[in-house]
Formats: C-alpha cells, sequence, structure tokens
C-alpha cells in the first residue's frame, strides 16, 4: 500500500477532539472490526462519503505488552475479564481499531456448504449458500493475502498435531490465515510485532482512508437516531483510551447506518435506542457461541514452543460431529495458569512449558443458547447463557481425541484440564478415562472467543432482525453487519464468514444509498 | 463497663490487631496496591513461588506485586475492585479457615512461609466450588506477574525472540495512544527499509530487555 495520508480521508485520534462536533456523510460505520472495516471499504470504493466510528484507539507496535494479562486488560473489554451468566465462562471482545483482528489469530475458513444449508433451514435463507458468498471470499482472500500457513513457520508445536493426525488417519491441514510473511512469533494475541498479520487496522482500514473515509477512532456511539422506518444517523462521546472518561460529545448525520459494534454491543445499541429494529423479539435473543477447551501435551524433547505460527495447523474431520481442532499457542502464563501444583512443585511443573505445545477444540453448540441485555446503562453486556449437556458431550469428545491426537505424536504425558479427571496423563491407557467417563460442562475449563446470533438474519420479518442483506426488515436505511447476523455457528473460526456477508452487504447498500 | 463487656472489647482489640493492623509501608512506587494489599500480595506470591528450586527466584525476587500494581492500573475500575475484593478474601478469610499451629488465627499476610503455602493448599483443594475458583483468580494474577519477569521466562527458555518491526502504511497514520498526530515519527521513506522477513531462529537474539545481563 502507498502512503495512506496522499488520499481524501482522515484519521482522528484521541487528541484530535477538543469540543462537540458534527459530521455529514452517506453512510456511518459502527464498529472497525473484521466486518465494519471490510464494509466501510468497500463503500468508500463505491464512492460513498464514509464515516467509521471505533470507540477503542489504534494500537501502535509501542503500544503492545508481551505479557498476557497486561495485554489483555489494554485490548480486551473489561479488562478480558468478562464471562457469561448462567454457565460461567469468559469471553473476550476486543476494544482497538481493528477490533478482534488486532488480537485474534487470523485463522480465515470458509464456513462448509453442509453448515450454509442448515442456515437456510434455520432461517428461511435462499440465496446465502457457500456457492453465493465464494466470490466475497475469493475478493476478500486477495486482498488480504489469505494463504495456508507456510511449513517454514509452523515450528515444531504445529507440525506435531499434524504428525498425531496423520498417525490416527485423521485429515489436517495448514491454517489459511490472513498474514504476509510471518516471521513465526506466536505472539498473534498481543498484536504482531512482525507487522505480518493483516488486522483491519493495518489492511482494509487505511485502504478505506486513501478512498476517503474519515475514521474516527476513541468515540463511542450511544444512540442510534431514527425517524419512522428511517435512521438519521448516530450520536455518541468521544472515551479516553482505557479509563473510557467521556469526553465531548458528537452526531453523525446519515442516509445509511451500519451497524458492526460486534454480537453483544449492536443489540444493546438497538435496545438502548428505542428498542429499534426488534418487532420480531430478537434483538439480543439466540446468544450462541463456540466453547472452546483445550489440552497441553509434554514431549520427551524441548519443542521450543516461543517459535511457530501461534495457530498453524488445524483439523477439519470432526466438522460434523460438531467441533474444530487446532493447534494453539498464547503468552507463557497464560498457558501456566493450568499447570497443577503449588510452590516447589508449580516450578517443576513450569520447566514442563518448554517441552509442551497446546491443542484446543470449539464446538458447534446450537442446542445451547442465551441472550444478552445492558448491564444498567453502561453499553456493557449481562449475557445469560446455558451450556446444553448434550452439546458439552461434543466437547467432551474432543477432549478424548486431542488426547489421541497426542499420544500419537509421542508426548510423555497431558494435561486435560478436566477437574473430574487425573491432573496428568502418562499414556493412551490412562487417558481412557476421558472416554469411558466423559467429562460434564462442569468439568471442563472452557472459553470462548466466537459469538453468535444476537440479530440474527432470517428470511421472514417475524424470526429476525435482517434480511440476507443484512438490511434491518423493521427500517429502510439500517444494515446490521457483524457476526450476530449469524443464525447459527458456522462450524468453523467466524471472522471470514462474517467479512464475506459484510462484503456482500455493502455492496448491496451502495447500490441503495 | 461490666467485666463482660471489657472481656468482648479487649478480644475485639485483639481480633483487630491480628486480622486489620500492623501493616507496614506501603511501596511508594506503587499506583494502585494499598498497603494492605502489597503485604497480601507479596506474602502469597512468595507462598505460590517459594525462593530456591528449579527456577530460583522467589515470587517477590520476580517483583510480582509490581507487576499485580500495573494490572490494576490497566483494568477498568469495575474489574479492578473485583480483584481488590479477593485480595481482602484471602487476606482475611484466615478468620474462617485459619493455618495450621497454634498462631494460624492471624491474618494471611502475617502467617509464615509455611502456614501460608498451607492455607494456600486449602483453598486449592477446598470442597467448595467458590473458593477453588478465588485460589485460581489468585494464582493466575501471581502467575501472570511471574512470567512477567525477564529472568524467570530465561529460565524457562520461554524469552521472547528479538524482532525487527518493519514500518507499514499504517504507522504513517497512527500515533502512540494517548499523542498527538505530531507525535508520528515515521516518513514515507521509512516504508523502503529493509527489515528482516524471514522465520524466526529461536535460538536467535532475545527481545531487548529480555536479554540476560552481562556477567
Ligand atoms: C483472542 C481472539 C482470537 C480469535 N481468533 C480468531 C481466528 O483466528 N479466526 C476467526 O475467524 N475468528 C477469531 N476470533 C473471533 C473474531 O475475531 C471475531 O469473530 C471477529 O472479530 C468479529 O468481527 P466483528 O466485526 O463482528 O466484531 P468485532 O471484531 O468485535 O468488532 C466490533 C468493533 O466495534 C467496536 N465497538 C463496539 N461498540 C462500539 C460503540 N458503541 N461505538 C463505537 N465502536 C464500538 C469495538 O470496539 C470493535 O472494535 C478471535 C477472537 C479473539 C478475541
Ligand atoms: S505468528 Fe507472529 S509473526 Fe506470524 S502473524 Fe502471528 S504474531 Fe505475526
Amino acid at each position: 500500500m502507498s502512503d495512506p495520508r496522499t488520499g481524501s480521508g482522515e484519521v482522528r485520534v484521541f487528541a484530535d477532539y477538543q469540543r462537540d462536533f458534527t459530521e455529514v456523510a452517506d453512510v456511518v460505520v459502527v464498529g472497525s472490526g473484521p466486518c465494519g472495516a471490510v464494509a466501510a471499504y468497500e463503500l468508500a470504493a463505491a464512492g460513498k462519503r464514509v464515516v467509521l466510528l471505533e470507540e477503542g484507539p489504534p494500537f501502535t507496535p509501542a503500544d503492545f505488552e508481551l505479557e498476557g494479562s497486561l495485554s489483555m486488560a489494554r485490548t480486551m473489554r473489561e479488562g478480558g475479564l468478562r464471562f457469561t451468566m448462567g454457565t460461567v465462562m469468559p469471553t473476550m471482545q476486543a476494544i482497538a481499531l481493528g477490533g478482534g483482528s488486532l488480537v485474534n489469530s487470523a485463522i480465515c475458513n470458509r464456513c462448509p456448504d453442509f453448515r450454509f444449508q442448515e442456515w437456510a433451514n434455520e432461517a428461511d435463507l435462499a440465496r446465502t449458500s457457500r456457492k453465493d458468498l465464494e466470490p466475497h471470499y475469493d475478493a476478500i482472500a486477495a486482498f488480504l493475502g489469505i494463504a495456508p500457513t507456510p511449513d517454514a513457520v509452523q515450528g515444531p508445536r504445529n507440525l506435531l498435531f499434524r504428525d498425531g493426525c496423520k498417525q490416527l488417519g485423521y485429515g489436517s491441514e495448514p491454517c489459511p490465515r490472513n498474514v504476509r510473511e510471518c516471521r513465526g512469533s506466536g505472539e498473534c494475541f498481543t498484536g504482531c510485532r512482525a507487522r505480518a498479520k493483516q488486522s483491519m487496522d493495518i489492511s482494509y482500514v487505511p485502504a478505506a482512508i486513501q478512498l476517503g473515509a474519515r475514521v474516527l477512532t476513541s468515540v463511542r456511539a450511544e444512540e442510534l437516531l431514527s425517524n419512522g422506518r428511517r435512521v438519521t444517523g448516530v450520536a455518541g462521546r468521544v472515551v479516553a483510551p482505557f479509563s473510557g472518561a467521556p469526553g465531548p460529545r458528537f452526531r453523525v448525520e446519515a442516509k445509511a447506518v451500519v451497524l458492526a459494534a460486534g454480537v453483544l454491543a449492536s443489540p444493546l445499541l438497538l435496545q438502548r435506542s428505542g428498542n429499534l429494529a426488534n418487532s420480531s423479539g430478537q434483538v439480543g435473543e439466540q446468544l450462541q457461541f463456540h466453547p472452546g477447551t483445550s489440552v497441553l501435551g509434554v514431549f520427551p524433547d524441548p519443542v521450543d514452543p516461543i517459535f511457530g505460527a501461534t495457530q498453524g495447523y488445524q483439523c477439519l474431520h470432526f466438522l460434523r460431529d460438531g467441533f474444530k481442532l487446532e493447534t494453539l499457542w498464547a503468552p507463557p502464563g497464560v498457558l501456566a495458569v493450568r499447570m497443577p501444583g503449588m510452590g516447589h512443585q508449580f516450578k517443576q511443573e513450569l520447566l514442563d512449558l518448554r517441552f509442551a505445545t497446546v491443542f484446543d477444540a470449539i464446538a458447534s453448540c446450537h442446542r445451547s443458547r442465551g441472550r444478552v441485555r445492558e448491564r444498567g446503562k453502561s453499553l456493557q453486556p449481562s449475557m445469560r447463557w446455558s451450556f446444553h449437556p448434550d452439546d458439552a458431550a461434543i466437547l467432551a469428545h474432543a477432549v478424548w481425541v486431542m488426547a489421541e491426537i497426542f499420544f500419537a505424536a509421542g508426548a510423555r504425558k497431558i494435561v486435560p484440564g478436566v477437574a473430574s479427571h487425573a491432573d496428568e496423563m502418562h499414556s493412551i491407557a490412562e487417558a481412557e478415562s476421558l472416554r469411558s467417563r466423559p467429562p460434564r460442562a462442569r468439568d471442563m475449563v472452557c472459553a470462548s472467543t466466537h459469538v453468535f446470533g444476537t440479530a440474527r438474519m432470517h428470511g421472514d420479518p417475524r424470526h429476525g432482525v435482517v434480511d440476507e442483506d443484512l438490511k434491518a426488515h423493521d427500517l429502510d436505511n439500517l444494515y446490521v453487519v457483524d457476526t450476530s447476523v449469524f443464525p447459527l455457528s458456522p462450524a468453523v473460526n467466524p471472522m471470514f464468514t462474517g467479512m464475506a456477508l459484510a462484503r456482500r452487504s455493502a455492496l448491496a447498500l451502495a447500490e441503495r444509498v | 463497663m461490666t467485666l463482660p463487656g471489657l472481656i468482648a472489647l479487649a478480644l475485639l482489640a485483639w481480633a483487630v490487631l491480628r486480622f486489620a493492623a500492623g501493616y507496614g509501608p506501603r511501596d511508594p512506587a506503587l499506583r494502585q496496591l494499598s498497603a494492605r494489599e502489597y503485604a497480601l500480595v507479596c506474602a502469597a506470591a512468595d507462598a505460590a513461588f517459594p525462593p530456591g528450586g528449579v527456577i530460583p527466584l522467589s515470587g517477590t525476587q520476580a517483583r510480582i506485586p509490581a507487576h499485580a500494581d500495573r494490572y490494576l492500573a490497566a483494568l477498568p475500575p469495575r474489574n479492578r475492585l473485583l480483584i481488590r475484593l479477593l485480595f481482602v478474601l484471602i487476606e482475611h478469610a484466615t478468620l474462617i479457615f485459619p493455618a495450621p499451629g497454634w498462631d494460624g488465627w492471624r491474618r494471611f499476610s502475617a502467617l509464615s512461609l509455611v502456614q501460608r503455602m498451607a492455607v494456600l493448599e486449602g483453598w486449592a483443594h477446598s470442597r467448595f466450588l467458590p473458593r477453588r475458583l478465588a485460589f485460581q483468580g489468585l494464582r493466575a494474577v501471581l502467575t501472570m506477574g511471574y512470567f512477567a519477569c525477564p529472568a524467570v521466562l530465561r529460565a524457562m527458555g520461554l524469552a521472547p525472540l528479538a524482532i525487527e518491526t518493519p514500518v507499514v502504511a499504517a504507522d504513517l497514520l497512527y500515533p502512540p495512544i494517548g499523542q498527538p498526530k505530531s507525535s508520528i515519527r515515521f516518513g514515507v521513506a521509512d516504508l523502503d527499509r529493509a527489515v528482516p522477513r524471514t522465520p524466526l531462529d529461536p535460538r536467535g537474539p532475545l527481545q531487548p530487555g529480555f536479554e540476560a545481563p552481562p556477567a
């Protein structure tokens, strides 16, 4: 990309706001995550005057923290300590220019056709198949350089997963990622110091600026303005980075609004704006997750896990059984939390980390649903969600398969992280209890970074919030463009499908505005 | 005052002294931790990571309290409060779950190392889930702090590798957080600066700040 300052757009940061202000645009986009960023770019490319609003600040490499807890406290909402009620499960959403793409591991999978068919059945969809979205996936893949993770940056920790899967006859493959010239630092979760990951803040957002978009960071949309069947803009406040201290007020008047604030923020904005777009009663309902759990394995020889792509390999073999497997690395302190013991024994266990790698599973959990409401007047979500026992059984199956893969790859022990079972298992025979006595939901340490469903797309306005172009059924010029529109899990990592839907929606909107 | 009243008052004063008084001064370099919280974090840090053993540094030698202070400062107010409540709980729960020994009925930070380790073991293996969760929360804060120490990471072979960060087009747009755009120090010429883009060498140099000090 050439110098983005040569275009007609601009970016504003916290220091730029001195007093209340008003902007006028064709389209205002709320949220600069993968979905909002793609929409803003496509609309700017179609010649529309775009204002993109983002509550978080832009992070430069100087702002990255390598240590996990500090990094999460700075880049994640509620300092990374957000969790659901009902079944208590941590869930993480970013607050930064680029949204989740700044801190995610860049895995870009296309949703399989069988799942799109389930979407169609669940939500009366007529033109949302894999074939319908293929051109959008292709365009985004070309723009971001999405490609399989090269062997040269896999490192032993990812390749052991490949070897274990091969031994067992489970197909595996390098993860396709939006990364160019990865150096294998394994640091995707704290921000890519090598500037290899094509997060939105360094890809779609600057490209949109070059095409004329005005990007306002550290501004929080607090209300969608409307008049009858039309939205007229967005009002909100400047907020200081990290502290969230409120500053001047702003208003953006626009011919159309694209709401892309993410699954847990978009429904709250609709609810607090006079329960907008909610004749179906579905805003904030159908909250779904990919609960994830992980198993750590220790090998006889050092694995040197500090080298290797964060999540370099995956296994799609079990998608129809409801789960997907991946390799995983995270800041060592975060991984160490799961090691057993205290005092000197704990220290001894920590030395194992150099010999260790981690696999994780994410599960499609269609029976486990919940809802989100605003907590007071805070714009923070209060989530109630329950892990259905049959869905927990899917994840329990995945834990057993991960144990199998570890021992097939030659692990000398595993740390399954399951409260009802031994802290450590030293052979497949010992691990057999994971199959014969599957862990229950409350026994597994789960977390989720993939969320869907709170403003679902549905062919019938009585049962959903948006149509297949992601336009609100109830309004003529409001679009909800983030993963909240998924009627069900996409079976794989959600970002790429969210972006493909966002692109299709933005092209449709560009025709109309 | 009646005799029973006097005895009750004396007992109360004794309990207050044992559980809520006698804290040393807080480290003036810290921004968030109070004297009480500082004492608790130091005491818990050394119980979780005692001195010596395969990684010689203790929790306090690894500067866990300084990290906890930075962590609290970085958290939003509501979450900061939750962590503070956790600290209060661990510090004073010895009122209900005393440490072993005749002198175990004291605040956590006033216990001996052996007693503190026993208390934490009690939390770790409690049959009461909220107690176990509280222990895991505390241990997570301490462990992250231990891993923030470069010497600890080096001892485990997990210190981050040096990476020369290239300048990309977006770097011409954004200043470091909190600063004005006039502080952006990159220009178009920086985009062409040659920077290694090959896979890292796991035996390569460590990130500045993480290398071993000269012998
Ligand atoms: C640690 C982590 C790892 C992940 N790894 C992967 C992966 O490898 N592959 C994958 O497919 N998915 C991954 N995900 C999930 C993926 O990042 C999300 O699904 C994706 O970011 C969703 O995009 P979005 O645009 O819908 O929402 P978000 O990315 O959440 O973006 C929403 C944006 O809106 C902003 N916003 C919210 N409210 C307001 C407001 N009121 N005013 C202004 N701005 C607002 C937010 O700050 C945020 O920047 C991961 C997520 C996390 C947290
Ligand atoms: S593994 Fe490292 S170099 Fe590769 S994309 Fe992730 S953070 Fe960047």
